[in-house]
């Protein structure tokens, strides 16, 4: 029998926000692969099927396939047969929230985002941190690969209202800088040139080809992944019928005293978490009225408690509150577990409200109606102190 | 808010937010949108209908997020049924439970049937099941979450899709600003005048008044009989706003009057939100806090603004029942 060789194949994922981010990822995994195309590879792009339909803020991804040799067919088959790829040999990051892991539908596990990067394969992140902030939560790997930050904000948009921030075409230069093998950045620039007639959009490109910074993650670099990969059962571990098993009955006054779904947990969904200041709170129940995800568990002393496992940050809670500063949204990656803030509060109220103004900060981002629109940044010039006597 | 009307006494309605049941029967763990309403709606109706209830959810999708991969979060029994037989599976629940009952198979007692249907499985594909529900003789309770379009597969327009909005059928182009020009069906009301029998019909928004909704279901259980109601539900996905906004639109949607916040008891309406001869919010500032509509010019907010304005001063029934209903009586 004849020895085949390997053939020639690169893999592209790229890893975006849905709905938020879906033009964005589109453009992106359609123009590498008009791109490539210019420099005669055969190459295809596919969004993840299972993704669809697409919820505002569920982690998605779009695959692209590169190669010298095969034929468009032979690479279809070769790339193309399953749901999810397993390996890819470049990992684009458009949102950097996503490196807290990735959970897009149920049984599927919170998953890291470098789960799929090969040896020597690089993880491409659009953020404005430094790598070592990310790398600290992303899993540690048994080989070594590489990190690229491209710096910017996560570009987010609705379905109509694109923000045309031009990160499409930096995602293009900078993908040019850490994987050439798939088109060299004049062939990305010209293409950007000619597809959208803009000199400005090629210079961005180029410009980012410039920016992005690629350093080494050594072998063991990151942290011990917490979250179990789940086992599916089998076809033969189904019972008859078609059915889903309900969530059983059961509720207590206090935290995680609901019973929830426990193979869906949905929280990698959220950029941002509200921080409570449960001092401040008047008991409106206004944030646990108006939570879509049922997150908010009462407790007997009228206060909501937050299970941020489930909590998809969508900010209702933050925007219906009554009192000002009560409720806040902030940046999930400030964050490094999903423990029960009331319960912090009850242990030590004055400590814990120091913590929580450490993570609001100073500034308040407020965005705007049309996500497309971009957010507003408002200083709060000194946070509430502890008002001692509040609590009961 | 909450009226004791006679007919009424017996349905348990919430006094204020604080009166409202704290557990969760509708459970976390839903594959929805961020800041979903329709999550609320069903979370909602279920709290407010109790334990003993089944629900069959016609596809749409809010029957898609509720099973993501073999999960669940329903904690009373639920049942997925075609886009199309929202209102029949309905009939065929509650009469499967009255035969059930009678035959002594399962003990006697009150148990709600639910269906849940979209605007398209209700107010377009299922509106002849939908209809044959409302002349049923059973117990049961149609509730139309109305996001204004086919959400499931990323944003069709429906026949309930407000004027001029952008969806996948009706992106906006060069050559036309305004490709949907479809006025909402009025499907409330259509259920409400077309079947006399029907002693309960309803418009809502899952939060605001706070709940209001929750009230209305509850009346609609203990009225008896088919019943129906149409809620408003913001969707930051199709109607691209952020989620954060979810209730500022619900609430805007009804102190603009673009949608009529009313309920039908036994033939007699009652607004909700009462807007006739009253000053309203301004439509625009509902319409221009969702990217649905980034492409409207000056004339088209007037244009909308001016058919809310028809609605709630000329209409012989703001909401309901139009100038004569369109017609005219040859001379």
């Amino acid at each position: 029998m004849m020895q085949t060789q390997k053939p020639h194949l690169i893999r592209l994922e790229v890893n975006y926000r849905g709905i938020f981010q879906k033009t964005l990822a589109y453009h992106i995994s359609g123009d590498v692969v008009y791109a490539a195309h210019k420099e005669g590879k055969t190459a295809f792009s596919n969004g993840r099927y299972s993704d669809d339909p697409q919820r505002n803020g569920i982690p998605c991804a779009n695959f692209a396939y590169f190669s010298k040799d095969l034929t468009e067919e032979d690479l279809e088959a070769e790339a193309s047969a399953s749901m999810d790829i397993t390996e890819a040999e470049v990992v684009v990051v458009l949102d950097d929230t996503m490196v807290k892991g990735l959970e897009p539908w149920g049984g599927y596990g919170i998953r890291p985002i470098n789960e799929k990067v090969v040896k020597d394969g690089v993880v491409l992140i659009v953020s404005n941190r430094k790598p070592a902030d990310l790398i600290a939560q992303m899993e540690k790997k048994k080989f070594p690969y590489r990190i690229a930050i491209l710096p910017g904000e996560a570009s987010f948009a609705g379905l109509w209202y694109f923000k045309d921030d031009m990160t499409d075409v930096r995602v293009l230069g900078a993908i040019a800088k850490v994987a050439p093998e798939i088109a060299s950045i004049d062939t990305v620039a010209n293409y950007v040139a000619s597809k959208y007639k803009s000199k400005e959009k090629a210079a961005a490109a180029r410009k980012a080809y410039e920016e992005v910074k690629v350093s080494t993650v050594n072998a063991g670099e990151g942290i011990d992944w917490p979250y179990p990969k789940p086992i599916l059962p089998g076809w033969k571990d189904f019972d008859e019928g078609v059915y889903v098993k309900g969530v059983k009955r059961g509720f207590q006054m206090g935290p995680r005293g609901q019973n929830r779904n426990p193979d869906f947990k949905r929280g990698t969904s959220k950029t941002q978490r509200p921080v409570v200041r449960f001092d401040l709170c008047t008991k409106c129940t206004l944030c646990w009225y108006d939570c879509p995800d049922e997150v908010f568990d009462p407790t007997t002393d009228g206060l909501y408690d937050v299970n941020y496992e489930y909590c998809t940050g969508c900010g209702r809670c933050a925007e219906v509150c009554p009192v000002e500063d009560c409720i806040v949204m902030v940046d999930e990656l400030k964050f490094e577990n999903q423990d029960s803030p009331y319960v912090l509060y009850k242990k030590d109220p004055e400590n814990y409200v120091k913590w929580a103004e450490d993570k609001k900060g100073k500034e308040r981002l407020m965005p705007s109606p049309v996500t497309g629109k971009g957010s507003t940044v408002s200083k709060v010039e000194t946070p509430k102190p502890f008002k001692k006597g509040v609590v009961k | 808010m909450v009226e004791e009307v006679e007919e009424f006494k017996n349905a348990n309605l919430y006094k204020g937010v604080h009166a409202v049941d704290l557990e969760e029967l509708y459970t976390s763990g839903h594959r929805t949108c961020q800041g979903c309403e329709s999550a609320l709606v069903m979370r909602d109706f279920v709290k407010a209908s109790g334990p003993r209830t089944v629900v069959t959810g016609a596809t749409g999708c809010m029957y898609v997020a509720n099973t993501s991969y073999m999960t669940t979060p329903w904690i009373v029994p639920w049942m997925h049924t075609q886009l199309a037989a929202g209102g029949a599976s309905a009939v065929g629940m509650a009469a499967g439970l009255k035969a059930l009952m009678r035959k002594g198979k399962i003990p006697k007692e009150k148990i709600n049937v639910i269906n849940f249907s979209g605007d398209l499985g209700a107010g377009d594909e299922g509106l002849g099941g939908l209809s044959g529900a409302m002349q049923s003789p059973y117990d049961l309770l149609v509730i139309v979450y109305d996001n204004e379009s086919a959400a499931n597969t990323d944003i069709q327009a429906s026949g309930l899709t407000t004027w001029g909005a952008q969806t996948t059928f009706s992106p906006t182009g060069p050559a036309k600003r305004i490709l949907h020009e479809r006025w909402k069906k009025n499907l409330a009301a259509m259920m409400a005048i077309g079947h006399p029998n029907v002693k309960y019909v309803a418009t809502s928004c899952a939060t605001f008044p706070p709940t209001d909704y929750m009230n209305k279901v509850k009346k609609a259980l203990s009225i008896g009989g088919p019943t129906l109601i149409h809620t408003i539900d913001p969707c930051p996905k199709g109607w691209d706003y952020h989620p954060r906004y979810s209730h500022v639109l619900g609430e805007l949607a009804v102190k603009t009057g673009i949608f009529a916040d009313y309920e039908i008891v036994n033939g007699e309406v009652r607004y909700t939100y009462d807007l006739r001869n009253k000053k309203r919010t301004p439509v625009r500032e509902y319409l221009e806090k969702q990217g649905r509509f980034s492409h409207f010019l000056d004339e088209d907010y007037e244009y909308v603004q001016a058919k809310v304005d028809e609605m709630w001063d000329e209409w012989e029934l703001p909401g309901i029942l139009p100038i004569k209903a369109g017609l005219k009586v040859k001379k």
